[in-house]
């Protein structure tokens, strides 16, 4: 995009403990919306030989329709955030589907979800640690994550998103042919620096309020974390345009994972990014 | 209209002590800022994040290198020793040097973080200078735009409670141990500063979240040696 990439040749994650492809991506579609999913090693862990650190998942109740999703960036300064961004993802999927099926479409219990989350890095400390107990800073040394977790649900009145973020990844929205931040991101300090540091699961937040949001077309919702959230920034960049342009329409999941492995300089973190298009006409509601 | 995110930027500043005492051991200062050069060079993701300047002080600051992109620079100035140890005049500058940078790479469209200062020195300084309300007025966020994180580095036969005064955290004052190739020893600690500082770190609910650095090979946490 700009500054040529610096020549060097990715190198296989050392230390990880199982096998963490450097890319997955993923894309399917409901009567209610087109989803595309990819979670892309950075440049700078390729050339150190790091883990892809983000992680992503996605998973439909065929009953009521309801799309849920997970977006998790494992801190760099914890031991193996790599297994913690994939059990955060994974687990909140799994208890959003639970709520959602008893619920007749929706997540009913964001606190329990965090709770859920929170106690399975736990559960995932212990066994790495061999210990019978670990504790939330233990815990965090070993695994912290930052998590956003939503549903997409099908209504009359359109396509109801609500989620919960916790750390800096964000929500995005494009519509009208621009890009705006909607929730997380990183903040600029007061004396207008930037820190990287964030508050991380396994800590919770003492008060959990979702955002809420109606999706109808042409608009285009997008969670990430921060290596999209950063140089994406206010919406107004080189980044952002090129998003615009190329996520109007859904674009094949090859396609879209190599839309988000783009070169700019200082910007070589993981990046993870899920879509969702509201598709046109009656979306119907939960059965 | 200027983009406001081109990129994420750390400044560094190398202050190095260049008074009278440090005669003996300047060649190897020289040689370690040629060092950490090479190191960065042979980082080039890092090294993009990062804007260097080198000063030098003693009675006053002799601006060696500004806020220059290591991946295009040729070569480092020599520090040469000169005069007496004004920490004084040291931070003073600083005060007035790092909101101006800030501001100006901040113009320019890039993000900023919070600077570091690499502070090397005896840690002998003039005696008489009220040095320490300088540091204060330079280390206080809500006084000095960019207030630094400092890294207090001491050399020869550093005076390890004054290295501690400097030090903007206690885990940040260094002091040699004997016989260390102090210049590979910042190298690499300042490699590993700046992935630390771009890398992401867990803030746990402070209101001005911490640096979290590894004491670099060689040295001794000065807290440890008073």
């Amino acid at each position: 995009m700009d500054g040529a990439v610096p020549e060097f040749d990715p190198r296989p994650p050392i230390g990880a403990l199982s096998y963490r492809p450097d890319t997955v991506c993923d894309g399917w579609s409901t009567e209610a919306l087109d989803l595309r999913l990819a979670s892309v090693r950075g440049y700078a862990h390729r050339a150190e030989g790091r883990p892809r650190e983000d992680d992503a998942a996605a998973a439909w109740d065929e009953h009521t329709r309801t799309v849920v999703f997970a977006v998790a960036d494992g801190v760099s300064d914890a031991r193996q955030p790599h297994i913690g961004s994939q059990l955060a993802c994974r687990s909140a999927v799994d208890e959003m589907l639970g709520q959602v099926r008893a619920s007749g479409g929706f997540v009913t219990d964001w606190p329990k979800l965090l709770s859920t989350v929170h106690w399975q890095l736990r559960v995932q400390a212990r066994r790495l640690l061999h210990q019978e107990d670990a504790t939330v800073d233990e815990t965090a040394d070993l695994l912290a994550t930052t998590l956003v977790a939503g549903a997409a649900t099908p209504t009359p009145a359109g396509v109801r998103v609500a989620l919960v973020s916790v750390g800096d990844s964000g929500v995005w929205l494009i519509k009208n042919g621009a890009l705006y931040p909607l929730q997380g991101g990183k903040t600029v300090g007061a004396d207008g620096l930037v820190s990287s540091a964030v508050r991380p699961l396994p800590y919770v937040p003492a008060e959990v309020v979702p955002f809420e949001y109606v999706l109808e077309p042409p608009c285009v919702l997008l969670i990430g974390t921060d290596g999209f959230g950063d140089p994406v920034g206010d919406g107004r960049g080189v980044v952002a345009q090129l998003l615009c342009r190329e996520l109007e329409r859904p674009v094949p999941p090859l396609g879209f994972a190599h839309l988000l492995d783009f070169y700019r300089e200082t910007f070589d973190d993981d990046r993870t990014l899920v879509a969702l298009w509201p598709r046109g006409g009656a979306a119907g509601g939960p059965r | 209209m200027m983009e406001s995110n081109r990129g994420h930027l750390l400044p560094i500043y190398v202050l190095a002590d260049e008074s009278g005492s440090m005669t003996e051991h300047i060649d190897d200062l020289n040689d370690g800022l040629r060092s950490l050069h090479q190191a960065l060079l042979g980082e080039p993701m890092a090294a993009a994040k990062v804007r260097f300047s080198v000063l030098g002080f003693s009675d006053d600051v002799v601006e060696r290198v500004h806020l220059v992109d290591l991946r295009s620079a040729n070569e480092f100035p020599l520090l040469r020793t000169r005069g007496m140890t004004s920490y004084l005049a040291a931070f003073e500058d600083l005060i007035n040097r790092i909101p101006g940078d800030v501001n100006a790479l901040k113009s320019e469209g890039y993000q900023v973080h919070r600077p570091a200062v690499f502070f090397l020195s005896d840690g002998l300084p003039n005696h008489g200078e009220d040095w320490q309300d300088a540091h204060r007025r330079l280390t206080d966020r809500s006084v000095t735009l960019g207030a630094p994180n400092i890294i207090a580095c001491g050399i020869v036969d550093a005076d390890a409670q004054t290295i501690d005064q400097v030090a903007t955290e206690p885990q940040f004052g260094f002091v040699a141990n004997k016989g260390v190739d102090v210049g590979g020893a910042i190298a690499k600690f300042c490699t590993a500063l700046t992935k630390s500082v771009i890398s992401s770190g867990r803030s746990l609910g402070s209101a001005s979240p911490q640096l979290v650095v590894d004491k670099p090979e060689g040295f001794t946490v000065a807290i440890d040696v008073i």
